[in-house]
């Protein structure tokens, strides 16, 4: 028995495709390497940061300290990343500022208060720079100190006039979230990985997609493929299917790539902000995913292949196929939000519809009927694609590579101009 | 009777641009067409944004209450609702409708996201037991939490229950809690009027602060901080236009092979092509910036404070100063990648690093404290983005101005030189590729492909370390690193391209003379690093923590002196030498000279220890290492070497005989510098005195007849 | 008049994995004004690597060439003024009309700018690129193309042409044409030298023929010369016995 042509005419693309270079890069090289590079530049990067942070020390000049605050006087002196410099005026010192030789002016001054026990009112003016990046930190330093003594030396002062501290209180609020981890998770999952499964599988599919088409015109390899003994139609499923497995493994191991490269490193980080994030996905959802991921791959290989086949070039290619991608993302702008989910009518705009899906599967939410909508939507369209494809196939013009390369120029032409225009580029194209 | 060169430059010049020109589809998909999706995007993604804020906000809130204080609690709630209600500061924002649920077991409910928040009120001591219950729950908490709560003065506790992972609950939360907050308030400035405090509390030791800064000022410091990487940006992409069709494009359609052989310099061509990148990077940067321009009038960007531009004539100028030189790095850098990129393609995949390599520099003027009067004035890029800042705050200072200025232009006179030359590169003009190694596979294909074996190595390494490092311990991660991975790896890479495995881990029997050498050497060579790493730090400072953290890893296990010796020295003294000095150095030495090949595995061998501020010290170590491998042939005296120079740095300390932080005195660093000159003087007279390289294999140069 | 010498050219590039690869291996040769100089050898043989090297596309490894009493390593742009080179290889700019790529050339190639426009009027006409020379080169049959290009090589007059396997891909009346025209180019004084792996058309167009075969060169002579030293015939004969003795 002879094996089937498309099976053929696949593995010549793949093999193709694990030696083309743009592609090797795109699909394998870039999750390999990209998230463990970009990880390690971010943590450089935030190394160096905070190292010259903490080198930097806050310039600050202190004035008119009432005699009952010295105290205020030694905390800021005690705190290493403050600097204190002697001025001999209020307004040298604010000179001096404007000049850049200082980050901070603190100037302190008697306030006295109608109440008894508060003769000893003070007030700050802190005088900053605010377009210096030196002297912001140097206020929030300053602030800081200032503001814990305020508070001590407020307490104190409750104290001496025997304030009960319970009545001042009064009662405190307790702030307690009930969510779980896993449900933090969840949330952080369910807003990230839809959003990248979509543009890994239309990046994926992206190069092949132009490759497999506008680039085997520009390599002349179209003709060779179109004179062999197999059928256009397996031509066209075996591309087809090649486009859209590589979108699938592109779009798969990018989000393992993401995922065993940033869960380890991110969770601790986020565990500081005090919640423990878990990050895990409920069972069912890894077939959702899969099957999400699938039906785009399917999809975005075949409208970026229909506007890729009419490129003469893979320069062109690239320029027809590059809005199809910017459009892609425009639905993902909506239905966002941890409420919203898969409705009748989300259900039926394409991408957005399966990314809502893959993200009411993470967060184990199976709405059976709509998830059948979204595939039927999605698959609705790839048969509508294929039938174009088909009907593309027919006509000689588009195989030798007339319409300047324009699928627009097609349509127009097929609709309303039939007949002399497009005979005649028949006719220059063959000679 | 002929013409001048500037006939043929502007003749190059206005045929690239018309060529440009006539290209209606890249100018429409390039230029026109983000132009027109911008603002569609923008204008979508508000949408979006506002629509999900009028779901929140339109939203009825449920809350429930519970506890032991659930009176109390009613109150306050009824309290704060009031203020939420009839607040005259809420007019910007409707107040929201919160809901009282009755149904019994509203903790569920919460949830299930039936409710929003749960009220629960706690006397102080119950409020005790439920938090120590909950704290013994999670081993993880410190237990001087609940020690702390203790000290609190007795009051009713409201603890609010929520969501943190909806919206909506999150939402219904924070505006219970700002109004039980205000509530508080209320309650307390009447305790203190009672008692006679009769004074607005924020007048208590009042805090001021006043911004002695001009609008002129600040808004030039935050276009100073972000015009270069904006300019750059734009820049970048609108340049690549004409760059990638400039010698790529024209590889491609087989025209600049007709370029080449007119009578029009290399140099003339590469000006001419590098003048059409700047007008159209030009163009479309002020395309651009018109448009954003736009966009601020008709509202659809909001500006994050009040714009107040001034910039005097000089300061003009000075930035047109910085800028020049900028841009035509910019121009340079395009035409090189364009240059080396045998196609379009190719030169899309150079793109993204060319990219990072020139943007990324330009963020430099994002770190704190960051000042042009300092060595950043020497990086390319980087010193004319501070420079920039500096000038838009109205700061000059020239000799650092001109320092940056000059060392942006000098790396774009050396990236035209080499777009030049790469012009006069066979292997990139004639598109045939000699590529005899695909033929021959095997050891011959190695070289190519043991920087992709590396960086592999370099990913597993980072992967394995986030995901198991902490809890492995020091002698299972040692153990894996070194031996596993690296020397595994080195294995793997023998066999696969069957390397001759003498050859490649250079297991050759080393001069006597290299032993005292090495002895001379390791402590020299350490006690140099020492110093290099300090002077590094005095550009990039280390963090306290990090430093004490690795101390502490380090130190960590209380292991017996031999074990630390085994692990610490012995073994990465055997295994990283045969990986790195071995395999790695002899899959690249066909490719490089003997000093960018010990430059090379140096670099590599650094950035294996991941951190920032270990790379210095162990790229030098790496650099020494390779040049003993280098000039005694052998692996074995680096093997000592290696193992010597960890036992140096560890031992002491471990031992007790000095501190950790145990600071060199100055008089070591002469001293040990002339050590190391005195062994590298001892290897170079073995290296004479055999008379030829030592190292097989060594160089383009050593194969070249 | 000797208008073009080289003496020793070769040509080494370096190969990761075989090392050196000699592509030229000291030739040498003498061409004449008025004279058609054939270059005959097989597929890598090195003839493209030779001419190149006249072009000044690729620098000698090692030996000299003039052009026109110019070297080609030290006077580069003054050789190239003084030469038109023509090549499969050498592709026209497809988004420039017919006219504005012969402008374009003349004035790159330092024509004088004054006579720029009469000396386009002149070889549109001798060529027949009249029809069609306001059309975008992309939007030309190849037999227009290939007389846009020719015209292209000589627009700036040189007195040295350079025509690499000029005939490749053309059919029987394109190659013709390209044959006549290069005949009438010697008629005009022309020094032409032609690489070819085509025998019948070394033996009608060649006054020299030179056969290379390994980066050496073989022999030389004109084709009466040939069929003395080997007692051939057939210049097909002459060029296999050549190799195999050379080989």
């Amino acid at each position: 028995m002879a094996e089937s042509p498309v099976l053929i005419l696949l593995g010549r693309e793949f093999r193709s495709a694990v030696r083309e270079r743009s592609i090797v890069v795109n699909s394998i090289l870039i999750p390999v390497f990209l998230y463990p590079l970009l990880l390690w530049g971010l943590f450089t990067a935030l190394t160096v940061v905070e190292g010259l942070a903490e080198r930097a020390r806050s310039r600050v000049a202190v004035h008119g300290v009432p005699e009952a605050h010295q105290e205020l006087l030694d905390s800021l002196r005690a705190l290493p990343a403050i600097e204190l410099v002697e001025s001999t005026t209020v307004e040298d010192a604010e000179r001096r500022l404007q000049a850049g030789e200082l980050d901070l002016v603190a100037d302190l001054e008697a306030a006295g208060a109608s109440s008894p026990g508060l003769a000893e009112n003070f007030r700050v003016r802190l005088l900053y720079d605010r377009s210096l990046e030196r002297s912001r930190r140097a206020r929030a330093r300053a602030a800081g100190v200032i503001e814990r003594y305020r508070k001590r030396w407020l307490s104190r002062r409750v104290e001496e006039l025997a304030i009960p501290r319970a009545e001042v209180v009064g009662f405190r609020i307790d702030p307690h979230s009930v969510s779980t981890g896993r449900q933090l998770g969840t949330l952080v999952l369910s807003e990230v990985l839809p959003l990248f499964i979509v543009v890994m599988v239309a990046l994926g599919c992206f190069i092949p997609a132009i490759d497999t088409t506008a680039g085997e015109r520009e390599r002349s390899t179209w003709e060779t493929t179109l004179i062999l003994a197999v059928s256009r139609r397996d031509v066209v499923v075996a591309k087809y299917l090649y486009v859209a497995a590589l979108g699938f493994v592109a779009g798969a191991l990018n989000v393992i790539a993401m995922f065993v490269t940033m869960a380890p490193v991110v969770a601790p980080i986020v565990a500081q902000t005090g919640e423990d994030f878990a990050f895990s996905l409920p069972a069912l959802a890894f077939p959702v995913m899969v099957l999400g991921t699938f039906v785009l791959a399917l999809f975005f290989a075949a409208a970026m292949m229909i506007l890729a086949a009419f490129a003469r070039t893979f320069k062109e290619g690239q320029g027809m196929v590059t809005p199809v991608f910017w459009l892609a993302l425009v639905p993902l702008l909506f239905g966002q939000g941890s409420e919203s989910t898969l409705t009748p009518a989300t259900a039926a705009i394409p991408v957005a519809n399966v990314a809502m899906m893959l993200r009411d599967a993470v967060r184990g939410v199976y709405q059976w009927p709509l998830i059948a909508e979204t595939l039927a939507v999605t698959l609705g369209i790839v048969v509508l694609c294929l039938l174009v494809a088909r009907t593309m196939l027919r006509f000689e013009d588009f195989l030798i590579g007339a319409y300047d390369g324009s699928f627009w120029r097609f349509l127009c032409e097929r609709t309303f101009g039939r007949g002399a225009a497009s005979r005649r580029r028949v006719g220059r194209a063959l000679t | 009777m002929v013409d001048g060169g500037g006939g043929v430059l502007g003749t190059l010049y206005r045929y690239e641009l018309r060529m440009l020109l006539r290209d209606t589809r890249t100018i429409a998909i390039a230029v026109v067409a983000p132009l027109l999706l911008f603002p569609v995007l923008i204008l979508l993604a508000r949408e979006a944004e506002r629509r999900r804020e009028a779901v929140i906000e339109r939203a009825t809130y449920r809350y429930a209450l519970t506890g032991t204080e659930e009176d109390f609690a009613y109150y306050r709630v009824q309290e704060a609702l009031a203020i939420e209600a009839f607040d005259p500061d809420t007019a910007a924002r409707p107040p929201a409708t919160f809901l009282h649920d009755r149904s019994p077991n509203p903790d569920s409910l919460v949830r299930a996201g039936a409710i929003q928040v749960v009220v629960e009120g706690l006397a102080a001591d119950e409020y005790l037991r439920v938090r120590a219950r909950e704290l013994a729950e999670r081993p993880g908490e410190d237990s001087a939490a609940l020690a702390e709560l203790a000290e609190l003065p007795e009051v009713p506790v409201l603890r609010l229950h929520y969501r943190t992972d909806s919206d909506v609950s999150r939402a219904a939360f924070e505006r219970l809690q700002e109004r039980l907050e205000q509530v508080r308030r209320q309650q307390r400035d009447s305790v203190y009027r009672a008692y006679g405090l009769a004074i607005d509390l924020s007048e208590l030791g009042g805090l001021e602060a006043r911004n002695v800064a001009t609008a002129e000022r600040e808004t030039g410091a935050l276009l100073g901080v972000l015009l270069t990487p904006l300019l750059l940006f734009l820049m970048l992409s609108g340049g690549s236009i004409v760059a990638v069709d400039a010698i790529s494009g024209e590889k491609e359609r087989g025209t600049l092979e007709t370029l080449l052989t007119t009578a029009a310099r290399r140099s003339e061509i590469v000006a001419a092509k590098q003048l059409a990148v700047v007008t159209v990077g030009i163009v479309v940067t002020v395309v651009n910036l018109a448009n954003l321009f736009v966009y601020i009038v008709l509202d659809l960007i909001e500006l994050p404070q009040e714009l107040a531009v001034s910039i005097g004539p000089l300061s003009l100028l000075v930035l047109l100063a910085l800028y020049l030189p900028l841009t035509v790095l910019v121009s340079s850098g395009l035409l090189l990648i364009s240059g080396w990129a045998k196609s379009y393609k190719e030169y899309q995949l150079y793109f993204l690093p060319l990219f990072a390599v020139v943007f990324l520099p330009s963020l430099a003027v994002l770190l704190p404290g960051m000042e042009l009067s300092s060595a950043i004035a020497l990086v390319p890029v980087a010193g004319v983005a501070v420079a920039v800042r500096e000038v838009m705050l109205g700061e000059i200072d020239w000799p650092f101005l001109a320092l940056a200025a000059l060392s942006t232009g000098g790396a774009a006179w050396g990236a035209a030189r080499l777009t030049e030359r790469a012009l006069s590169t066979e292997r990139l003009i004639s598109g045939t590729e000699l590529d005899q190694a695909d033929l021959a596979g095997g050891p011959a294909l190695f070289p190519r492909r043991v920087l992709r074996w590396f960086g592999l190595l370099w990913v597993v390494l980072l992967v394995s370390s986030a995901w198991a490092g902490e809890s492995l311990g020091l002698v299972h991660q040692v153990l894996f690193n070194v031996v596993g991975l690296f020397f595994g790896g080195s294995l793997l890479m023998v066999r696969a391209y069957r390397l001759e495995p003498r050859a490649a881990f250079a297991l050759r029997p080393a001069p006597a003379a290299a032993w005292p050498a090495v002895l001379i050497g390791a402590p020299a060579a350490l006690v140099t690093g020492v110093g290099l790493a300090e002077a590094f730090q005095r550009f990039v400072p280390v963090p306290e923590e990090v430093l004490r953290s690795f101390g502490q890893f380090l130190g960590a296990g209380e292991l017996p002196l031999w074990q630390i010796v085994l692990i610490l020295a012995v073994i990465p003294g055997i295994f990283e030498e045969l990986a790195f000095r071995g395999v790695l150095m002899h899959g690249l030495a066909p490719r490089l000279r003997p000093v960018p090949l010990a430059l090379a595995v140096g670099a590599i061998f650094g950035i294996f220890h991941v951190s920032l501020w270990r790379i210095v010290p162990t790229a030098y170590l790496g650099v020494v290492l390779a040049a003993v491998v280098l000039l005694t042939g052998s692996i074995y005296p680096a093997m000592l070497w290696h193992a010597l120079n960890n036992l140096i740095a560890i031992v002491p300390v471990e031992l007790g005989w000095v501190s950790e932080d145990y600071d060199l005195p100055m008089w070591s660093y002469p001293v040990a510098s002339a050590g190391l000159a005195l062994s590298f003087t001892l290897l170079w007279w073995t290296r004479r005195a055999a008379g030829k390289m030592q190292y097989v294999g060594t160089g383009p140069g050593g194969g070249r007849p | 008049m000797i208008t073009v010498q080289v003496e020793g050219l070769a040509k080494t590039f370096f190969d990761e994995a075989r090392g050196a690869i000699h592509a030229v291996d000291g030739v040498s040769f003498e061409c004449r004004a008025g004279a058609i100089f054939g270059l005959l050898g097989a597929n890598g043989a090195g003839k493209t690597t030779t001419l190149r090297m006249l072009a000044t596309i690729l620098r000698p490894t090692a030996g000299r060439a003039r052009v026109m009493g110019h070297d080609v390593v030290a006077e580069p742009e003054v050789v190239r003024r003084s030469l038109g080179f023509y090549s499969a290889s050498t592709a026209l700019y497809p988004r420039l009309t017919a006219r504005e790529t012969l402008e374009f050339f003349a004035r790159v190639n330092r024509y004088p700018r004054e006579r720029v426009g009469a000396r386009v009027d002149e070889l549109v006409e001798r060529f027949g690129i009249d029809r069609f020379e306001s059309v975008r080169v992309e939007k030309l049959s190849s037999g227009m193309k290939q007389k846009v290009s020719i015209a292209r090589t000589v627009v700036h007059d040189p007195p040295v042409l350079v025509f690499d396997e000029p005939t490749v891909g053309l059919d029987v009346i394109n190659a013709l044409e390209m044959q006549e025209v290069i005949r009438a180019l010697r008629a005009e004084g022309k020094t032409i030298i032609f690489s070819t792996h085509v025998m019948s058309e070394a033996e009608k167009l060649c006054d020299t023929i030179v056969i290379i075969h390994g980066g050496r060169l073989l022999a030389s002579g004109s084709l009466e010369e040939h069929r003395r030293a080997t007692g051939k015939h057939y210049l097909e004969d002459i060029f296999v016995q050549y190799v195999r003795e050379g080989g």
